[in-house]
């Protein structure tokens, strides 16, 4: 049946504007699925000595972006807290990339999004999203405090605003076609 | 663990009276493991009678596209509960299932198209 999804990742550190985003260039109101985890629990803090099995209930923002008829791209929050990895592997299979927020107050939470695309080779925009419209930072000391790679593109966004966050996914969706296009003729141009 | 006491937080926001782990027979992945949480599902043409609510419920979302995760999201159940319950509803042909993104070759014309939607936004 041809009724095919797109993924596009929101990542980013807690508190950086994810669900905002997702909720501001989405067409439904996000909705929040639920994902229940058991995991073997490792003796921290009170738990001592009482190791077992322990149920983590992990919420998952999305939103909906109707493409065409057959297409449908949709929009996944990565849930707040970076251990939740195996979350992350299930949204970012099959992704066309991922923008990950920044918040220039709290670079440091954006490390690990960054360096989870990075190793995996997924295309990643990074979105410096500024909720108070000032710039405490040049692009240049941001790329370098994230460590990205030149090509990676960054914008600047207002995650609230519909306008802003589209022109994110698009710088994404641009990005994602050009490093398809480079593998592509990169194919073509070596020797036989 | 307290919260796993009778009729704890699930049952008793669901109202529901059949475990999930009883409706879906304890399976905790589903058969068809192309199923990903934005694969979306319709409703086809079947006779229902045989169905317990719960499932009735799930194809009752159904009669227009829908992706697995706004189908867990409405229905308040687990994203790998709503998994296990769309698989079995397939598998027995209620339900036609789409193109599964992790499968889906991300190519030039596909994102191309998803560009010029994003553009017309």
């Amino acid at each position: 049946m041809d009724r095919t999804s797109v993924k596009i990742v929101v990542a980013g550190g807690f508190g950086t504007g994810k669900t905002t985003l997702v909720g501001s260039v989405s067409e439904i109101a996000p909705l929040t699925t639920e994902e229940i985890l058991t995991q073997e629990s490792v003796g921290v803090d009170d738990t001592i000595g009482v190791e077992g099995k322990v149920q983590t209930t992990v919420a998952l923002d999305f939103g909906r972006i109707t493409i065409s008829q057959d297409v449908v791209l949709y929009l996944y929050g990565t849930p707040g807290q970076d251990r939740y990895w195996f979350m992350w592997d299930a949204l970012a299979q099959g992704a066309v990339g991922a923008i990950v927020l920044v918040d220039t107050r709290r670079l440091e939470t954006s490390f690990a999004a960054v360096d989870y695309f990075e190793r995996r080779g997924i295309p990643f925009v990074a979105a410096v999203n500024q909720f108070f419209g000032k710039r405490d930072y040049s692009e240049r000391e941001i790329r370098e405090a994230l460590e990205l790679d030149a090509d990676v593109p960054l914008v600047w966004c207002d995650a609230r605003d519909r306008e802003s966050s589209k022109l994110g996914l698009i710088a994404l969706v641009r990005y994602a076609m050009s490093l398809l296009d480079g593998r592509r003729l990169s194919h073509n141009s070596a020797p036989y | 663990m307290a919260s796993d006491a009778p009729g704890g937080r699930d049952e008793a926001v669901a109202g529901r009276f059949v475990p999930l782990y009883v409706l879906v027979n304890g399976r905790t992945s589903p058969q068809d493991s192309n199923l990903d949480l934005a694969t979306q599902v319709i409703a086809l043409p079947a006779d229902r009678r045989r169905l317990e609510s719960e499932y009735l419920n799930v194809l009752d979302r159904c009669g227009n596209w829908i992706s697995v995760a706004e189908l867990g999201a409405y229905l308040h159940l687990p994203l790998t509960v709503t998994k296990v319950m769309v698989g079995v509803l397939a598998e027995q042909g209620y339900l036609g299932m789409g193109a599964a993104a992790q499968q889906i070759v991300i190519d030039l014309r596909l994102l191309g198209s998803v560009l010029a939607g994003l553009e017309r936004l």
